[in-house]
C-alpha cells in the first residue's frame, strides 16, 4: 500500500502541476472576460448592454463539458486548431466568465449611489468614477465571490482530463487502469485536490469575516 | 451667481418642483426649509445636475445648468456639495478625499494640492486625523471632512442638502461653526437645513419650500420669526415642538 502510494505520488503531483496551471490560466481568462462583460452589461448604451446581457445568460446555461468539447472538437472543423492544454483554458475560461461577470457586476451596483453623486459633485467624468471610485469599492466587495469562484475552477479543472489534457484527474485515470488499485489512487487523488481546495475555501471564510468588519 | 428661473420637475405624476424661482447673490447665505417631500433636495440636485429638470432655467454665473451637457462636469467643479450622508470615499484617507478632486479633476500639482487640503483641513479642524480613514471618524468628523472635500476645488459655491441631520446632536455644533465661518468668509452657499437657529443668524434669505413651491420667503428674521402665511407659521411652530 506504502509503496504504491509512493510509486503513484510523482506521477499524480506532475499532473497536480498542470492542474494548477490550468485553473490559474482559467481563472485569468475568465476574468478578464468577465470584467469586460460586466462592464457592457452595465453600459447605458442597450447596444452595448443586451447583447452583453445575451452573451452572459447563454454562457451560464451552458455546461462546461459542452463548452470544452466545442474547443476541442468543433474548432478544428472550422479551422482553428488549439492544443488540448489550450482548448481546456479557454473552455474553462469562457465556461466560468459568465459567473464571474456576473460577480463584478454584483459588486458594481452594491457600491453606494452616493459615491458616484460625491464624485460627479467634484466634476469627475464618468470613466474617472469608475475607475477611482466605484471599481476600487467593487473589487473589495467582490474578492469573496471571487476566491470561491477559483475554488469552483480547480475542482472543474478536472473536466478538461476528457480532452486529454494531462493533469492530475487525468493521471489518476491513468494509473487507476493500468493498476486496477481504484481505492489507492482515487483516494489519493481526492487527497491531493481537498490539499489545495481546502486552504482556498479557509481564506476565503477569512477574507469575509474581514471585509465584513 | 446662481439664478434659477420657473423651474420644474415631475417624478412620474408626481409634481415636485411646479415653478421654482430664486435668486442667489454673489456671497449670500440662502436657507432652504420646507417639509419632507416638499422638493428641497430636488431642487438642490438640479443646480449642480445632480438631477434634471423638465422647464425653466437654472444658472450658475452666465452658464446653464444642462445635465445632458457634454461639459456638465466643469460646472460640477466650480458648485461643491455636501451631502446629509457624507459620502466620503471609504476606500482613502482623509487627506486623500480631500485632495482627490484637486489632484484629479483640476490637475494641480499634487504638492500644491496636499498643501492647500492640509490648509483646509485644519480649518475645519480635522488636521490631525489627516491619515485616518473616514470608517475610523465619527459622524461630525466626516461632514467636516467632506466640507473641506468640496472646499478644494475653490468652488464658486456651496450646496449642502441636511449636513447635520444625520449626526448625533451633540456633534452639530462643530459642523455648524464650520459652516458660519464659510458664510462669514463670504461663501455663497445655499442650505437645506432644518436648524432654525443657523438660518436666523447665518442666512441672508429663507425660502419656505411647500408642497413644490416657495411659499414665501424673505429675509431671514421675517420669514422665522413674523411668517405671513399660516403654512410657513404651522411648519414653524411643528420644528420648535419637535
Ligand atoms: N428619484 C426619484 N424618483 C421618484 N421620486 C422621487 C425621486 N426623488 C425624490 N422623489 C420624490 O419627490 C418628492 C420630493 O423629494 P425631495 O427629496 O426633494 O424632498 P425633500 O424636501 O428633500 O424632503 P426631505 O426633507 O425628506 O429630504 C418626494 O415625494 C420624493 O419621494
Ligand atoms: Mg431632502
Amino acid at each position: 500500500m506504502m509503496e504504491n502510494v509512493l510509486q503513484f505520488l510523482p506521477l499524480l503531483l506532475s499532473g497536480a502541476i498542470v492542474t494548477v496551471e490550468v485553473s490559474v490560466l482559467a481563472l485569468l481568462v475568465s476574468s478578464l472576460l468577465g470584467f469586460v462583460l460586466a462592464l457592457l452589461k452595465l453600459s447605458p448604451n442597450r447596444w452595448l448592454a443586451y447583447p452583453a446581457s445575451g452573451v452572459v445568460n447563454v454562457i451560464r446555461g451552458l455546461p462546461i463539458l459542452i463548452v470544452l468539447f466545442y474547443m476541442y472538437f468543433v474548432l478544428p472543423e472550422l479551422g482553428i486548431d488549439l492544443t488540448a492544454f489550450q482548448a481546456g483554458v479557454l473552455g474553462l475560461g469562457i465556461g466560468y466568465s459568465g459567473y464571474q461577470a456576473e460577480i463584478f457586476r454584483g459588486g458594481i451596483q452594491a457600491v453606494d449611489r452616493g459615491q458616484t453623486e460625491a464624485a460627479q459633485a467634484i466634476g469627475m467624468k464618468p470613466a474617472m468614477i469608475m475607475r477611482r471610485v466605484t471599481l476600487p469599492q467593487a473589487l473589495r466587495i467582490s474578492i469573496p465571490p471571487y476566491a470561491n469562484t477559483f475554488t469552483m475552477i480547480l475542482k472543474d479543472s478536472s473536466l478538461v482530463s476528457t480532452i486529454t489534457v494531462a493533469e492530475m484527474t487525468h493521471a489518476g485515470q491513468l494509473i487507476a487502469s493500468a493498476t486496477f488499485q481504484n481505492m489507492t489512487v482515487y483516494t489519493l487523488t481526492a487527497l491531493l485536490y481537498l490539499a489545495m481546495s481546502l486552504p482556498l475555501l479557509y481564506l476565503v471564510n477569512r477574507l469575509e469575516r474581514h471585509l465584513r468588519r | 451667481m446662481i439664478k434659477i428661473t420657473n423651474v420644474k420637475k415631475r417624478f412620474g405624476n408626481l409634481h415636485v418642483l411646479k415653478g421654482i424661482s430664486l435668486e442667489v447673490g454673489c456671497g449670500e447665505v440662502v436657507c432652504l426649509i420646507g417639509p419632507s417631500g416638499s422638493g428641497k433636495s430636488t431642487l438642490l440636485r438640479c443646480i449642480n445636475a445632480l438631477e434634471t429638470y423638465d422647464d425653466g432655467d437654472i444658472h450658475v454665473g452666465e452658464r446653464r445648468v444642462d445635465a445632458a451637457s457634454r461639459t456638465i462636469h466643469e460646472l460640477r467643479s466650480e458648485v461643491g456639495m455636501v451631502f446629509q450622508r457624507f459620502n466620503l470615499f471609504p476606500h482613502r484617507t482623509v487627506l486623500e478625499n480631500v485632495i482627490e478632486g484637486a489632484v484629479h479633476v483640476r490637475r494641480e500639482p499634487r504638492q500644491q494640492a496636499v498643501a492647500h487640503g492640509l490648509e483646509l483641513l485644519e480649518k475645519v479642524g480635522m488636521a490631525d486625523k489627516r491619515d485616518s480613514m473616514p470608517g475610523q471618524l465619527s459622524g461630525g468628523q466626516q461632514q467636516r471632512v467632506a466640507i473641506a472635500r468640496a472646499l478644494a476645488m475653490r468652488p464658486r459655491a456651496l450646496l449642502f442638502d441636511e449636513p447635520t441631520s444625520a449626526l448625533d446632536p451633540e456633534l452639530v455644533g462643530d459642523v455648524l461653526a464650520v459652516m458660519r465661518r464659510l458664510a462669514d468668509d463670504g461663501m455663497t452657499m445655499v442650505v437645506v437645513t432644518h436648524e432654525m437657529g443657523f438660518a436666523r443668524d447665518v442666512a441672508d434669505q429663507v425660502c419656505f419650500l411647500h408642497d413644490g413651491v416657495i411659499a414665501e420667503s424673505g429675509p431671514a428674521r421675517q420669514v422665522l420669526e413674523a411668517p405671513r402665511h399660516a403654512r410657513t407659521q404651522d411648519f414653524l411652530r411643528r420644528v420648535r415642538s419637535a
